[in-house]
């Protein structure tokens, strides 16, 4: 793309620091989505109240806390998909490579082009597996090739339970094949972040447990933002983890291990024990 | 059980008053639905008895085709139902080959009265820019400009057409019809059966299949033209029906291991009514005394002689005139959905100005069709009297082809509006935020994901909408369209004609022969279009309801 | 990787044009259904302040003489007569027999009667009316002179007012249903446990507790009655007349002339122009209005009843 434009945006939006070593020191590595002071509301009710986060670099970030709480509302807004919400109101700001993604001079499409998600319930395109994981390069204009479909469904660990049948309607597949060909979908376009929405609650024991291995492969290359309500979950695989709480609250964010084994928060603590949730 | 042990009144005969009741009462229901029905029935018997004659016909008549076309046909039938395979490959056997007879005959009529040098200009200039701006598109992998380029190449290639038609029109009068049949029709047929096989088989099979149906109907031109036929009407058969049947049955019959007697339905059937009509002359049976004849088709009207009496003029007016207010109406139509289904907010004041959208559009569907009518005749007449010069200075008049389907097409656009919302409606949400994750547009994503899925449900209502219009008759009455016709239009700024005009002029004529016998059969076919019509919808939703 | 972290958010602009173009075309599209509802409004309203400048509002509305072409009378009460009479004819016919398929649908009918009668009623609606007309001109006609101890003209309300009746069944039917079927089964099953039996839950329960969506349907199918054309222009013949009372019968068995038919009528007669080209107009406004009305009125009905258990 142009150089011109680029020289525009790069002044158009405020740069906080990038590469933040956060307050107490615990982050190594750089900061990649970063809110700050986030309100979310739809209509009148408020769903977020003034998160502010850091999100490492190549790592994998877990949201849990109760349903409801406004975990996917937070996911929501890294890549503006709250934008499709007519009734979704944002106050705050969200900061991507340093970028504010709320700024007038950002695209939501382009954004969510480097930030992909992959939701709850599998939801790939009723066409065949090599339509489904074309579909974000041809929206985006990119060059598809048989091999960036071949590499996308190697790194999506279902390359070779599908190679023989890419013609055949990616519906026939499996809950979880289905669910690991939304992820082939998602890299295939080469993203920054993955967004997680709670990736694994609609699948069985096994395929879950092979949606947890992917996650913790992809995080060698790119970030991994995932919602999970299993709080076993967050606990195997993150390296990070935030605790929501009801009403939107944003109560505790941490080292995964810190979280789990010494919680500084009371409400954290009782929530992971399950004395409440 | 309860009322044994009350004392207060005897609780078995109370008990069995009220069960008698409430039988009386679903015997009221089941009779009342029973009237519907056999009103529906009556209907259906006394014109079908009145234009087929079925009551002048031998009992060997009966027996014949019992033999040849109803028992084949059943067992047949029996067979398929059980297999499903079978019964899939049935359907699209008898679509595929119903289709394209019905196809073939639309096409030979519309190119037939609207001159085949007029649609081949039209066709080959108005295609040869957005021929030029895919040709592009292929060779640079697309740009953003490729979208809206080719609905504006179109318009320019259409306009251009125009302007050029007065000097390539004495150049084309010289080639024979027949040849301007195989460039309008034969042409793009070839072309798109060819890319059709191509993207299931090969690019070789695809230049095959190309040639193929090309080189088989020049072949049956030069049989007909070696006959002393017309070979304008086989260039048609063997290009529209010959060449899809063709492909269709070869491509199933390879795919498909099992199940492939499936195709065999439709030639059972037409293979039984052949049988039987030629075992009936040759035996001399005495047959139906129908209406329903090929005179009757393929004649123009005659208000004297009902023997002679067809209606041709009118077939070929209702087909130009449903099928320009096709291209007129369904565009829009459904683009009003997808804004308000798609595009429009739920919240401020767009979301306002899309409910208000949404109320004005189910009032329009209460609004009588007469009074349709009264807006065709304002608009076209002199443009609601503010400017009478308008439609004068266009070339048009009320009673054309172009606005009879403009009337018709603003009184079908509310029944498109709506069933097209609800199919788009039904999309899950799950699929377009999907599209959007992977960084793609709202346009994109409408293109790409919610309207192929949608496309069944909006399909649906548009045929139940052409099934509305081709018997719509009082507004076309109130703009002036002639209701007696005796020469089918010529093109779209033609006089129009419709056959449910004919039907109402002629309902009330004097000579019996017309009220019990063409009246009839003409009302016969206005209800088997729109049964075909009716029954496909059916079919179409219940296949992808199902999925 | 940090290239691609210097490249902008921002897409191409051309993209984000195309995006606008599409959308504010798709928007046009939607904005043409209000033009069509301006364009219906602003036609009949131009026809009908032409007419009432020559003709006055008092003699239209009063007048019991109808014959525009002939006289030059331009009186309207003959019509809405034979608007009446065949609305009241169909209403006998559609309202008890749409109510009656409704809860039998809803209420009794097994899966499998239900899927092939709901297609059979939609092609009822699916018919073009003017089959319907030429049905009932050369068959229900004769019928009803053979059957019914009355002499009928060729042309007559009865025959034309069944027929009309016959189309909006569907109408009846399928909305009711709709109606029926939004009842909660919470309260059939509280009627159940109280000891009542299927007609008890049907007639003192469902439908009670659906009548403001049957009343919407009825509305509804009164305002197409008032609407409906062809069947009317074809066998209920094209003269106007007056009520006849006490002689109530003969309303039946004689023609009559309808708005509808009124404007089929100045429509078909040798260029029509001036006055007789307005009053067309003055009809299609009166008949619009009407119809309308009886629309909103049934909307308004059923959003009520969409209040009740939601
Ligand atoms: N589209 C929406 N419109 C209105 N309210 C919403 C919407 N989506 C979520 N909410 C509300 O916002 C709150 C947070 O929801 P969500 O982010 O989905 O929670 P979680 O994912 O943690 O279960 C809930 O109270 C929910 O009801
Ligand atoms: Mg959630």
């Amino acid at each position: 793309m142009s150089e011109q434009t680029e020289t525009t945006s790069s002044t158009a939006a405020q740069r906080p620091e990038v590469n933040t070593e956060s307050s107490g020191g615990q982050f190594e590595g750089k900061t990649v989505l970063e809110s700050r002071d986030l309100d979310v509301y739809y209509g009148e009710t408020q769903a977020l109240q003034d998160v502010s986060l850091q999100i490492p670099e190549k790592q994998v970030t877990a949201m849990i806390g109760p349903s409801g709480c406004g975990k996917s509302t937070f996911l929501r807004c890294l890549n503006r998909m709250n934008d499709l919400v007519d009734t979704a109101h944002i106050e705050g700001d969200v900061f991507f490579n340093g970028k504010n993604i709320y700024a007038d001079d950002v695209e939501s499409v382009a954004l969510r082009r480097r930030i992909g998600m992959v939701f709850q319930h599998p939801n790939p395109f009723p066409k065949t597996i090599y339509d489904n994981v074309a579909y974000g390069l041809r929206v985006q204009n990119n060059e598809v090739t048989d091999d960036i479909i071949e590499d996308s469904l190697r790194r999506a660990a279902l390359w070779d339970e599908v190679k023989d049948q890419l013609d055949t309607s990616a519906l026939d597949l499996s809950g979880g094949q289905q669910q690991r060909l939304c992820i082939a979908r998602a890299i295939a376009v080469d993203p920054d972040v993955i967004l997680m929405d709670e990736p694994a609650s609609a699948l069985d024991p096994i395929a879950t447990s092979k949606i947890e291995d992917l996650i913790e492969e992809l995080a060698e290359e790119y970030t991994v933002v995932i919602v999970t309500h299993n709080m076993q979950q967050a606990a195997r695989i993150s390296d990070k983890t935030a605790v929501f709480l009801t009403g939107g609250e944003l109560v505790e964010f941490d080292d995964t291990n810190k979280i789990f084994e010494n919680p500084e928060n009371q409400r954290v603590e009782d929530y992971i024990t399950g004395k409440f949730g | 059980m309860a009322a044994e042990t009350d004392p207060t009144f005897d609780g078995g005969s109370e008990l069995r008053r009220r069960k008698l009741l409430g039988q009386v009462f679903e015997g009221v229901l089941v009779a009342s639905t029973l009237v519907g029905v056999l009103a529906l029935v009556a209907l259906f018997v006394l014109i079908g008895n009145d234009a087929l004659g079925p009551a002048e016909a031998d009992a060997s008549w009966f027996l014949l085709y019992f033999v040849t076309l109803v028992a084949p046909t059943s067992v047949y039938t029996l067979l398929v139902r059980r297999d499903e395979v079978a019964s899939s490959i049935n359907g699209l056997s008898f679509a595929t080959v119903f289709g394209s007879l019905i196809g073939s005959a639309v096409v030979y009529v519309v190119v037939d009265s609207v001159r085949p040098h007029d649609v081949a200009i039209y066709l080959v200039v108005g295609s040869l820019f957005p021929a030029l701006v895919l040709a592009y598109n292929r060779i640079t992998g697309g740009s953003h400009y490729t979208g809206p380029a080719l609905p504006v190449s179109i318009l320019f290639g259409l306009v251009s057409a125009r302007i050029l038609y007065p000097f390539i029109i004495p150049v084309i009068s010289i080639v024979a019809d027949w040849i301007l049949f195989v460039v309008v029709v034969t042409g793009p047929v070839a072309a798109g059966l060819g890319l059709f096989v191509t993207s299931r088989w090969s690019r070789r099979y695809g230049a095959v299949t190309a040639v193929a149906v090309l080189g088989a109907t020049l072949a049956t031109a030069g049989v007909a033209i070696t006959q002393g036929i017309d070979p304008a009407l086989s260039v048609v058969l063997v290009s529209v029906v010959a060449g899809p049947v063709a492909v269709v049955s070869l491509d199933t019959f390879k795919r498909r291991e099992t199940g492939r007697y499936g195709l065999l339905g439709p030639w059972l059937l037409i293979g039984g009514i052949v049988a039987g009509a030629w075992l009936e002359r040759q035996l001399g049976i005495e047959g139906l005394e129908t209406w329903l004849t090929p005179t009757l088709l393929l004649n123009s009207w005659s208000s004297f002689r009902p023997e002679q009496a067809g209606i041709y003029p009118q077939l070929v007016g209702s087909v130009l005139v449903v099928g320009t207010m096709a291209v007129l109406s369904f565009p829009v139509g459904v683009g009003a959905a997808i804004y308000l289904e798609e595009y429009a907010p739920s919240t401020g004041w767009r979301g306002r100005l899309a409910t208000a959208l949404d109320v004005n559009i189910s009032n329009l569907a209460g609004v009588p069709s007469v009074v349709y009518g009264l807006l065709g005749l304002a608009l076209f007449q002199n443009f609601f009297g503010v400017a009478p010069w308008l439609p004068r200075a266009l070339g048009l008049k009320p009673s054309l082809v172009i606005a009879a389907a403009a009337t018709l097409g603003l009184l079908i656009l509310p029944i498109v509006i709506v069933s097209s919302q609800e199919a788009l409606r039904s999309v899950p949400d799950e699929l377009r935020q999907g599209s959007y994750g992977l960084g793609a547009s709202r346009w994109q994503t409408i293109r790409n994901v919610v309207l192929p899925e949608a496309v069944p449900g909006i399909l649906t209502g548009m045929i139940l909408a052409l099934g509305r219009a081709i018997g719509e008759t009082a507004p076309l009455v109130i703009i002036g369209v002639a209701t007696t016709t005796y020469s089918a239009p010529e093109g779209v700024f033609g006089s129009a004609a419709a056959l449910p005009l004919q039907i109402f002029a002629s309902a009330a004529n004097s000579i019996p022969e017309y009220r019990t016998g063409v009246v009839a059969a003409a009302s016969v076919i206005l209800l088997a279009t729109m049964l075909i019509m009716n029954s496909t919808a059916i079919l179409i939703r219940n296949r992808y309801e199902n999925n | 990787m940090s290239d691609r972290e210097m490249t902008t958010l921002q897409r191409d602009g051309v993209a984000v044009t195309k995006e606008r173009l599409y959308r504010l075309l798709l928007a046009g599209c939607a904005a043409l259904t209000l033009a069509v509802t301006s364009g219906i409004i602003i036609a009949l309203l131009g026809g009908t302040v032409s007419f009432f400048s020559e003709v006055s509002i008092v003699a239209y509305l009063t007048g019991t003489e109808w014959s525009p072409v002939i006289n030059g009378k331009f009186g309207v009460l003959p019509l809405l007569s034979g608007t009446l009479v065949i609305t009241v004819v169909s209403a006998v016919v559609a309202l008890p027999i749409g109510l009656s398929i409704a809860v039998y649908l809803s209420e009794y009918a097994t899966p499998k009667v239900r899927s092939v009668l709901k297609p059979a009623l939609e092609i009822l609606a699916a018919i073009p009316t003017v089959v319907y007309g030429y049905f009932a001109l050369v068959y229900v006609t004769p019928f009803l002179d053979d059957v019914l101890p009355l002499d009928f003209g060729t042309f007559n309300a009865l025959s034309a007012g069944v027929a009309v009746g016959l189309v909006i069944i569907p109408m009846v039917s399928s909305i009711s249903e709709d109606a029926i079927s939004s009842v909660p089964d919470s309260l059939r099953n509280a009627a159940y446990g109280l000891g009542s039996t299927k007609f008890d839950v049907s007639t003192k329960v469902v439908v009670p507790a659906a009548t403001s969506g049957i009343v919407s349907s009825y509305v509804l199918a009164l305002s197409r009655a008032i609407g409906e054309t062809m069947i009317v222009v074809i066998a209920a013949g094209l003269s106007p007349k007056m009520p006849f009372f006490p002689d109530v019968l003969k309303n039946l068995t004689n023609s009559v002339q309808t708005i509808t038919s009124g404007i089929v009528q100045v429509a078909g007669a040798e260029n029509a122009s001036g006055v007789l080209l307005n009053a067309m107009f003055a009809l299609g406004m009166t008949l619009f209005v009407l119809t309308l009305t009886m629309n909103i009125l049934a909307e308004a009905v059923r959003r009520r009843y969409r209040e009740e258990y939601s």
